[in-house]
C-alpha cells in the first residue's frame, strides 16, 4: 500500500512500487484524463504536475512520488492559470482528436506559470516534447501567445 | 413511452413521442439489412414488433426534448476531424434550430445510420467521406422536422402554416404575434404527417452553415473529461496485452507461460490465431508477464518482406506495363514525334498512421451476447467481424463506436483487425477484458501506407509544347487482402465499396495534355498488411506528377506557377485555387534566401494549391518557414474546421515527407516509437495559413486533402534553393539536416 497526493487528496492504492504514475491514475485512481501514447516519455501525452513541474507519468514509479504534489488535468482548473490555458483552448477550437491535449495543457500552464510573456523558442523548449498527431501546434502557440498578451 | 410511428414512402424518416412529451426521429436510409440491423430487433422471422423503448433507443436520430434541448445523433465516426460539430451543423440549419441548444452523440452502430456515400452499407468514416456523404440527407431530416413543428404551430393556433415562420428553435406566427418553441411543440409536431419533399433552404440563406460555431467536443477535450476506446472502464475488467509473432502471420508453435503466469497479477495466458495474449489485473501487470512470456513461433508461411529488396522489384517492374487507368490519345505517337522525352523515377516507403491513441478494444462476452467498446472509422464491419468470431447474430452485439484519439485510415480496416483479436481473447476468456496496444505494438502492427514506385515522363515538341504525358505507379493493393481472407468466406453475401470510391485514381493529372497514359501494377502481398492512410496513393502520384511538371516548367525556361496556370485553361476550379494560393504567398517575391515551391490538386471534389517557403544551408540544414494553401471544398461547413484540416494535413504531410519511413529487414519492422519513428513537433512547424476559395459548389471532401501537395511543393521549393531534385522519401533520407 502507498500513499500518494493527487489533487489535493492523499490516497491510498494498492499498486507496486514500480508501476508507473500513469498506470496507478488511470486505473487505480480512474483519472483518465492523462493519457498513454507511447510509455516511453517520448510523447507527453500522459504529462502531470509534480510539485509544479510538468512530468511524464508513463516512466515515474509510483514509488517515486513520495509526498510530492501530483497534479492532473481534471484538477488544473483549479489553478488560475490553467484555467486561463483551458479557456484559451476552447475559444481557438485547439483539440481536434484531442487525445494529446491533456498533456498539451499541463506543459502549457507549467510553461506560462514560468514564464508570463514566452517567446516563439520559449514554446519550441517547452512545448517540443508533446506529439499532436492532428497537427494543433500552431493553434497551440496561438493560444499561449493571447493567453500572456491578455491575461498575464 | 407512447408510440407514433409514421411512414414517409420510403421508410425515410420516422417520427414519434419520447416519454415526457418530446419528439423524436428517425432517420432510414439503410437501403440494405445485410450491413446492419437493429442491434435490439431480431433480423429475422415474426413480425412482432419489437418493444416501443428498445426501438427508439437503436432508431434515434433526433431528440427534441420539451426542454428545447435538440440532441443529433452522429453516423460517422470522430476522429478529430470535427465530426460531431459540423454534422449537427447541417441539420440545425434546416430545422432552423438555436445551434446554443444543440448537443451531439455518436449514433449506435446501426443501417440508419449508414453512410449514404458508400450507398448506405456501412457506418464508414474513410475517404474524406463524413460530410460529403451525411450532407444531403441530415438537410432533408432538418427541413421534414421544421415542417412538421410548422403543422402542429399552425393546428394549435388554427392559422395558416404558410403565415408561419421558424427561427431560433421556435416557430413564429408574426401575424398573431405569438410564437412556441420547438420543444413546445415537439409531441405534437409527431402527430403530423410527414412531408414528403421538404423544401430546402437556398444557400443565401443559411445562418449555421458557413459559420464556425466551436466544436461541441472542445470543452471535454480540454479538462480530461472526454472519453476514448482507451478510457472504458467496465465493473470486472482485466487487461490483455498480445505477442504477436515478429513476421506477420507467423503462429505460435509453442508458448511457456510459465514464468508470466508467476508475474504478480497476471490471471491467464491465451493463444488465439493473432498470438498470445496475458490477461491481467492492470496494464502494468500484463507489460511484465508479456515479457516473461516464452514463444516460439511458426514462421513457415509468415512474411519475409525486405525494404530494399522489395524496392528493387518495385524499380524493376517499372519498366512494365501496368493495368492501364487513363488512355489519351496516343503517347507512344506523340513521344516518337517529340523533340525530347524526360523521365523520373521516385520511390516511396512504407509509412505508419502512428494516432497518438494506440488501438484498443473492450469487449464483454458472456457467452451469449456481446458489449463492444473501440474507437473506429468503420464500426458496421468491425460489428459483422466480432459475431463471425464470437459466433452472435449481430441484435446479440452492441456495439459502442467510441471516439478516436486519431484514426488516419488505421482504425477504418475493413478486416477489423484489432476488433477480431480482442473477441478471440474474449472468446477464451468469457470476462471483460481491454485489449491494449502498446505503442509498439501500433508501429509494429503493420496495416501501413504502402511503398509505391513512381515513373513519369513527359514529351516536348519543337515549340517547347508538353504533347504526351505518362505516369506508371508500382504499389500493393491495399484491397487485396479482403479477398485473400478465408474470414471474408463466411461474409460472402457482403457487399464492399467499390474500390474505385476508396481511391482516387481516375482524377489525377488535370494538365491540359492531348496524350495521356497512366497504368498501374497493383501487387499482392497476402504477408505484408497494407491500408490505406490519409491521402491513400494521392500522396504519392501527386508528389511526382507535381514535381516533374515543375521539372518541365523550369526546362522550358516558365515560371512554375504560370506553367501550371496555363496547362489548366479548361480547369476552373485548379486555376482559382492556384491563383489564390500565388497572391496569398506573394509568390515570386520571397525575401532573399527564401526559395518557394508550389503545387496544385483535385481530390474528392475539393481542390488546393500550395506554397512552401524554405531555405536550405550550406550544411544542408533544412528550414520551413512557411506553408500558403489556397483550399476549395465548394462549401465550408464550419470554415474554421475546414482551415484546422488544413492545418493538421500539412503537419502531417510534413512529418510523413520528412521522416516517415517503416523499413522491413526479412520480415521484421525496424520501428518501434516516437524515437526511431520521429513525427513532426512543435519546433520544426512552419507558420501555417490558409485561404478559403468559396467556390459555392456542392461539399467536397476535406480531411485528406491538405496532404499530397505539401510534399512536391517543398521539394519543388527545395530544388529552387539548392538545385537538387528529390525523388525519394523521407527527406531525413537525403542527408538533410531538419532542425
Amino acid at each position: 500500500m502507498l500513499t500518494i497526493q493527487v489533487n489535493g487528496v492523499a490516497h491510498t492504492v494498492d499498486a507496486p512500487e514500480d508501476k508507473p504514475l500513469l498506470w496507478v491514475l488511470r486505473e487505480n485512481l480512474k483519472l483518465t484524463g492523462s493519457k498513454y501514447g507511447c510509455g516511453q516519455a517520448l510523447c507527453g501525452a500522459c504529462t502531470v504536475h509534480i510539485d509544479g513541474q510538468p512530468t511524464r507519468s508513463c516512466v515515474l514509479p509510483v514509488g517515486a512520488v513520495g509526498n510530492k504534489a501530483v497534479r492532473t488535468v481534471e484538477d488544473i482548473r483549479n489553478e488560475h492559470i490553467g484555467s486561463l490555458v483551458q479557456e484559451a483552448w476552447r475559444e481557438l477550437n485547439v483539440p481536434q482528436c484531442g487525445y494529446c491535449q491533456s498533456g498539451q495543457i499541463m506543459a502549457a500552464t507549467a510553461l506560462l506559470k514560468s514564464n508570463s510573456a514566452p517567446s516563439d523558442q520559449d514554446i519550441d523548449r517547452a512545448m517540443s516534447g508533446n506529439i499532436c498527431r492532428c497537427g494543433t501546434y500552431p493553434r497551440i502557440r496561438k493560444a499561449i501567445h493571447k493567453i500572456a498578451s491578455e491575461q498575464l | 413511452m407512447k408510440k407514433h410511428s409514421k411512414f414517409s414512402r420510403r421508410d425515410f424518416i420516422k417520427v414519434s413521442v419520447m416519454a415526457g412529451g418530446g419528439l423524436l426521429v428517425a432517420c432510414g436510409g439503410g437501403s440494405s439489412g445485410g450491413a446492419t440491423a437493429r442491434p435490439n430487433s431480431p433480423e429475422n422471422g415474426n413480425n412482432n414488433p419489437p418493444p416501443a423503448n428498445e426501438e427508439y433507443q437503436v432508431g434515434e436520430f433526433m431528440r427534441i426534448g420539451t426542454d428545447n434541448r435538440i440532441t443529433v445523433l452522429v453516423g460517422a465516426a470522430e476522429i478529430g476531424q470535427g465530426a460531431l460539430t459540423a454534422i449537427p451543423m447541417i441539420v440545425a440549419e434546416e430545422l432552423d434550430a438555436d445551434w446554443s441548444l444543440i448537443s451531439a452523440e455518436l449514433s449506435p452502430v446501426a443501417a440508419r445510420f449508414n453512410n449514404p456515400y458508400f450507398q448506405n452499407l456501412l457506418q464508414f468514416t474513410v475517404a474524406s467521406s463524413a460530410i460529403r456523404g451525411y450532407f444531403d440527407p441530415q438537410r432533408s431530416v432538418g427541413a421534414t422536422i421544421r415542417q412538421m413543428l410548422i403543422s402542429a404551430a399552425a393546428e394549435r393556433w388554427n392559422v395558416s402554416a404558410s403565415s408561419l415562420r421558424t427561427e431560433a428553435s421556435h416557430v413564429i406566427d408574426d401575424i398573431g404575434g405569438r410564437s412556441a418553441s420547438y420543444g413546445e411543440l415537439a409531441s405534437a409536431a409527431a402527430e403530423q404527417n410527414v412531408p414528403a419533399n421538404p423544401a430546402l433552404k437556398d444557400p443565401a440563406s443559411y445562418r449555421i452553415i458557413g459559420t464556425s460555431p466551436q466544436r461541441t467536443d472542445a470543452s471535454d477535450k480540454t479538462d480530461g473529461s472526454f472519453k476514448y476506446g482507451m478510457d472504458v472502464d467496465i465493473p470486472g475488467m482485466l487487461t490483455a496485452l498480445i505477442a504477436r509473432p515478429p513476421r506477420f502471420n507467423g503462429q505460435a508453435l509453442n508458448v511457456d507461460n510459465n514464468a508470466a503466469l508467476a508475474v504478480p497479477g497476471v490471471r491467464s495466458v491465451h493463444t488465439i490465431p493473432g498470438g498470445v495474449a496475458v490477461v491481467a489485473d492492470d496494464f502494468w501487470s500484463a507489460e511484465k508477464g508479456r515479457k516473461a512470456l516464452q514463444v516460439s513461433w511458426n514462421e513457415l508461411l509468415a512474411g519475409r518482406t525486405d525494404s530494399a529488396s522489395q524496392r528493387d522489384e518495385y524499380s524493376f517492374k517499372l519498366n512494365l506495363p501496368g493495368v492501364p487507368i487513363r488512355s489519351d490519345g496516343s503517347t507512344l505517337l506523340a513521344q516518337t514525334l517529340s523533340s525530347e522525352t524526360l523521365s523520373a523515377d521516385y520511390y516511396f516507403p512504407f509509412m505508419a498512421h502512428a494516432a497518438m491513441e494506440p488501438l484498443n478494444v473492450v469487449v464483454d462476452y458472456d457467452g451469449s451476447s456481446a458489449e463492444i467498446w473501440t474507437g473506429t472509422q468503420s464500426a458496421s464491419l468491425d460489428k459483422i467481424f466480432a459475431g463471425v468470431v464470437l459466433g452472435l447474430l449481430p441484435n446479440q452485439i452492441n456495439f459502442h463506436m467510441m471516439p478516436s484519439g486519431g484514426g488516419f485510415g488505421r482504425r477504418g480496416n475493413p478486416l477489423a483487425d484489432f476488433v477480431r483479436d480482442a473477441c478471440f481473447v474474449a472468446k477464451s476468456l468469457q470476462q471483460p477484458v481491454k485489449v491494449i496496444w502498446t505503442r509498439e505494438d501500433d508501429m509494429k502492427g503493420g496495416y501501413y501506407r504502402p511503398a509505391a514506385s513512381v515513373r513519369v515522363s513527359a514529351s516536348l515538341n519543337s515549340a517547347n509544347e508538353v504533347t504526351a504525358w505518362t505516369h506508371r505507379a508500382v504499389t500493393q493493393d491495399v484491397t487485396a487482402s479482403l479477398y485473400a481472407e478465408n474470414a471474408l468466406d463466411a461474409l460472402h453475401e457482403l457487399e464492399l465499396p467499390a474500390l474505385g470510391e476508396l481511391t482516387d485514381f481516375d482524377t489525377g493529372m488535370p494538365y491540359k495534355i492531348d496524350n495521356v497514359s497512366m497504368d498501374v501494377h497493383l501487387t499482392v502481398l497476402p504477408n505484408m498488411p497494407a491500408l490505406w492512410m490519409r491521402s491513400v496513393n494521392k500522396f504519392s502520384d501527386v508528389y511526382a506528377q507535381e514535381t516533374f511538371i515543375d521539372e518541365l516548367a523550369l526546362r522550358v525556361g516558365q515560371n512554375p506557377y504560370a506553367f501550371r496556370r496555363a496547362l489548366l485553361s479548361e480547369k476552373p476550379r485548379h486555376r482559382a485555387v492556384l491563383d489564390a494560393v500565388a497572391q496569398a504567398s506573394n509568390w515570386g517575391q520571397s525575401a532573399s534566401g527564401v526559395s518557394q515551391g508550389i503545387a496544385v490538386m483535385g481530390h474528392w471534389n475539393s481542390f488546393v494549391a500550395q506554397v512552401v517557403e524554405v531555405s536550405v544551408s550550406a550544411s544542408r540544414e533544412l528550414t520551413i518557414h512557411r506553408v500558403v494553401s489556397a483550399v476549395d471544398c465548394g462549401t465550408a461547413i464550419n470554415p474554421d474546421l475546414v482551415i484546422a484540416q488544413v492545418e493538421s494535413a500539412v503537419i502531417f504531410a510534413l512529418s510523413s515527407v520528412l521522416f516517415g519511413e517503416i523499413t522491413l529487414e526479412d520480415g521484421v519492422v525496424q520501428q518501434s516509437n516516437f524515437d526511431d519513428y520521429p513525427v513532426l513537433r512543435m519546433h520544426q512547424t512552419p507558420s501555417i495559413e490558409t485561404v478559403i476559395v468559396n467556390s459555392g459548389n456542392t461539399v467536397g471532401g476535406v480531411g485528406e486533402l491538405g496532404v499530397p501537395c505539401v510534399g512536391p511543393a517543398l521539394a519543388n521549393a527545395i530544388f529552387g534553393a539548392i538545385g537538387e531534385r528529390i525523388r525519394e522519401l523521407p527527406l531525413s533520407n537525403s542527408n538533410f539536416i531538419i532542425a
